[in-house]
């Protein structure tokens, strides 16, 4: 795997309706290196989903880089995208979306199906998998079968088992109560101890306050890019030794610019104040 | 192998998808099963009937013309005169050079009856040629012969059914049967082989029932009854006129059938405007029941096809409610990597599934078919016997024939309109933005 997972240049989104033409993103920039754990906020209509879907590559952006490792996704036909991310994304939706009609396990395969990557060595990893999430005994049980946490949990499997450039979560904790969200968040650090990259959108302080970093949109700009102090480690993948700090290039670059973006940000998290930035109201630190 | 082995899994898949909804894939199916059984049944059916109505009109003799004599709608008064005469049937024997073989036939209702048995029958005067001309068979004893006929014996040689009714305990050879409420006796000296009634001579004609006959010679008949034979029928007293019943002539070659028609049409020009004859050529008959089969074929198979497509629009119809009832399964599967290719073989793959299940039930259902013709025919004997023997003989008697490629057309179509009718939906489920699919409810 590269050592950047994402690198996301000048990206801009432009949604044509016929009354009128929404620039859902207006030129963003950031790159997510290996074992990074990532948080995307901001109010609604800032840019979340749109930047998600790109990321997820469901879809292409106006202008502006999006590169998986080495490979801009700007070039690809739609068959190369479903290609990526069968093989390089692994999805965490909100509303779990198993398939009903499969058991623990062939959800787990789906991916792979897709790949034409199923054999006796996959399936064990599957059932590895299962195990990893703590489902272990449930590899034939049916979605329906399972509590809201469980099916989380059996997504997760499901988005490790490609072995992805990052794991994209969007909103994974948002139907789950908070001793179910306690267990997902553990599960989410687990991983990224083990060197999984992880990039979720979420609107919840409490949950983005658990990632290494905060990216906040508004308006379809990056307001601010920060380093989660307390909770930034890395994994040394050859030794397994955690690195508590790390320096970030990208992050002193977009430092200076952001810090008064992020003390607005801080302020107006409340949707009413979406679209508008209150010029009198700047307060440094919140 | 690995196409093998990832056709095998989307197989698999489809049929849990089919699974989740067992009731609503069974309702499905059943388009397709009643459009390949019913195929099947009509298709055999027509067959059944039609091979029968050839085998009845093969009886009559390919080779034969067959002049008929009718009573005419507007004769009335106490004796009818009418029909074929001798003259007429020794002019066209004399003229008509195709002709092989000329059979006179007279012919009256009779009661027969020997000790305390009575029969209902026919009696038949004819030649030893008429033996050939009807394709008859002995079974016992012998047919009239020359000197029968030139010497006027009191012969007879019985159809099967009679014999078996008047004998049914006895061997029938050389007993004396009695012509009811006369003296006439005639020896037995031959019985028939079992004969099937053939086709309706004509359409203004009865069938020509050969179960009821007694044959005795022709000359015999004539002094027996005389040229006018006067009965009581239904309370009314009547007699008729009539020299000849029926003349069969016989050519030896096919080709020479037609010929030999045109002249013997042309030599009964004088009776075109009484109408008292009808003249049968049963191998126009053959041909037109030739006609008729393809035609009812083709028209079966209309049918056929109009159910096999009302079927496949079934199968569109629940396939595209499928497609949106799992929208958001398709946006799923598209996130995690479904090509576009992946979804539309998924969705084919189980209304190809659908529609292989319902045809294979259909086949089934279509070779039982006949069984069930043959099962349901005899209960209704059963229960209503006197309304099912009004029934004309062609279905009572009826037996369905599979036409053996019906099976696999009927099958190849069902899959057809299965792929065609599921076509639509796959693509439209493929086509289907992966965003907006991951949004649905
Ligand atoms: N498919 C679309 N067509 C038109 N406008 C869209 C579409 N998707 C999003 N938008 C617009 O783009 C902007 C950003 O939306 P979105 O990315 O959904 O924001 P968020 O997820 O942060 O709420 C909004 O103004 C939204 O109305
Ligand atoms: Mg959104």
């Amino acid at each position: 795997m590269p050592a950047t997972a994402l690198t996301v240049k000048d990206l801009t989104k432009d949604y044509i309706t016929k009354s009128e033409t929404v620039h859902a993103l207006r030129g963003v920039s950031f790159e997510v290196p290996e074992g990074d754990y990532v948080a995307i906020m901001g109010p609604s209509g800032s840019g979340k989903s749109t930047l998600l879907n790109l990321i997820g590559c469901l879809d292409k952006p106006t202008t502006g880089d999006l590169l998986l490792g080495e490979d801009n996704i700007f070039y690809m036909s739609d068959n190369q995208l479903s290609d990526v991310r069968a093989s390089r994304i692994g999805f965490v939706f909100q509303s779990y979306n198993l398939i009903a009609q499969l058991s623990v396990v062939e959800n787990i395969q789906v991916p792979l199906y897709y790949q034409g990557k199923l054999n006796r060595q996959t399936y064990r990893r599957c059932v590895e998998l299962a195990g990893l999430v703590g489902l272990g005994d449930r590899l034939d049980h049916r979605p329906t079968q399972l509590s809201g946490g469980q099916q989380q949990r059996v997504a997760i499997a499901r988005s490790l088992v490609n072995d992805p450039y990052y794991i994209l979560a969007d909103e994974s904790t948002g139907n789950l109560d908070t001793k179910t969200t306690e267990e997902i968040l553990t599960l989410y650090e687990r991983l990224n101890d083990e060197g999984k990259t992880i990039i979720m959108v979420t609107h919840e302080d409490d949950v983005a306050m658990r990632t290494k970093r905060v990216i906040r949109l508004r308006d379809g700009l990056i307001v601010s890019d920060e380093i989660n102090h307390d909770r930034l480690r890395f994994t040394d993948k050859e030794t397994g030794e955690v690195i508590p700090e790390n320096s970030w290039e990208i992050l002193e670059l977009n430092a200076s610019e952001a810090k008064k973006a992020v003390a607005e940000e801080v302020d107006s998290v409340a949707e009413s104040t979406a679209f508008e930035v209150d010029e009198d109201n700047l307060t440094l630190g919140g | 192998m690995a196409l093998f082995k990832s056709s095998y899994q989307t197989a698999q898949l489809g049929i849990k998808s089919l699974l989740l909804h067992p009731m609503r894939s069974m309702l499905t199916v059943l388009g397709i099963f009643i459009g390949v059984a019913s195929v099947i049944w009509l298709l055999a059916i027509g067959e059944g009937i039609s091979q029968q109505a050839q085998r009845q009109i093969e009886a009559l003799g390919a080779q034969n013309i067959i002049v008929r004599s009718i009573k005419p709608q507007k004769i009335d008064g106490i004796l009818a005169e009418y029909g074929l005469t001798q003259t007429d049937f020794e002019l066209i024997k004399e003229t008509v050079p195709q002709i092989a073989n000329a059979v006179p036939i007279r012919e009256v209702a009779f009661g027969f009856s020997y000790d305390a048995t009575n029969v209902d029958g026919r009696l038949v005067g004819s030649t030893p040629s008429y033996y050939e001309a009807t394709n008859l068979e002995i079974d016992r004893g012998r047919f009239l012969s020359g000197s029968d006929v030139a010497k006027h014996r009191d012969y007879c040689v019985l159809a099967h059914d009679v014999a078996k009714k008047m004998f049914p305990y006895q061997d029938p050879l050389g007993k004396s049967i009695r012509l009811k409420d006369r003296s006439d006796l005639f020896e037995v000296i031959g019985v028939l082989k079992p004969r099937g009634t053939s086709a309706g001579i004509g359409g203004s004609l009865a069938a020509e029932d050969y179960t009821k006959d007694v044959y005795i010679p022709f000359t015999t008949f004539n002094t027996r009854m005389g040229k006018e034979i006067f009965r009581s029928v239904g309370g009314s007293f009547g007699g008729e006129k009539v020299e000849l019943h029926q003349a069969t002539f016989r050519v030896s070659k096919i080709d020479e059938v037609m010929p030999a028609y045109q002249l013997i049409r042309d030599s009964l020009r004088h009776h075109n405007e009484e109408q008292d004859i009808s003249i049968v050529v049963p191998l126009e008959l053959l041909e037109q029941a030739k006609n008729t089969r393809l035609m009812f074929m083709v028209f079966m198979s209309v049918i056929a096809g109009v159910s096999l497509v009302v079927g496949g629009i079934g199968i569109m119809n629940i396939m595209l409610a499928t497609v949106t009832e799992r929208t958001r399964e398709i946006g799923v599967r598209r996130a995690l990597g479904a090509r576009q290719s992946a979804i539309i073989r998924q969705f084919l793959v189980e209304t190809i599934t659908l529609s292989v299940v319902g045809g294979l039930v259909g086949i089934a259902a279509g070779l039982l078919g006949p069984m069930m013709v043959t099962l349901g025919r005899g209960i209704l004997y059963k229960y209503f016997p006197e309304q099912m023997a009004g029934l004309p003989p062609e279905i009572q008697s009826m037996t369905p024939q599979i036409v053996d490629i019906s099976i696999p057309i009927s099958f190849g179509i069902a899959v057809a309109v299965g792929t065609i009718f599921g076509i639509y939906p796959a693509i439209k489920a493929a086509k289907m933005d992966p965003i907006e699919a991951l949004r649905h409810e």
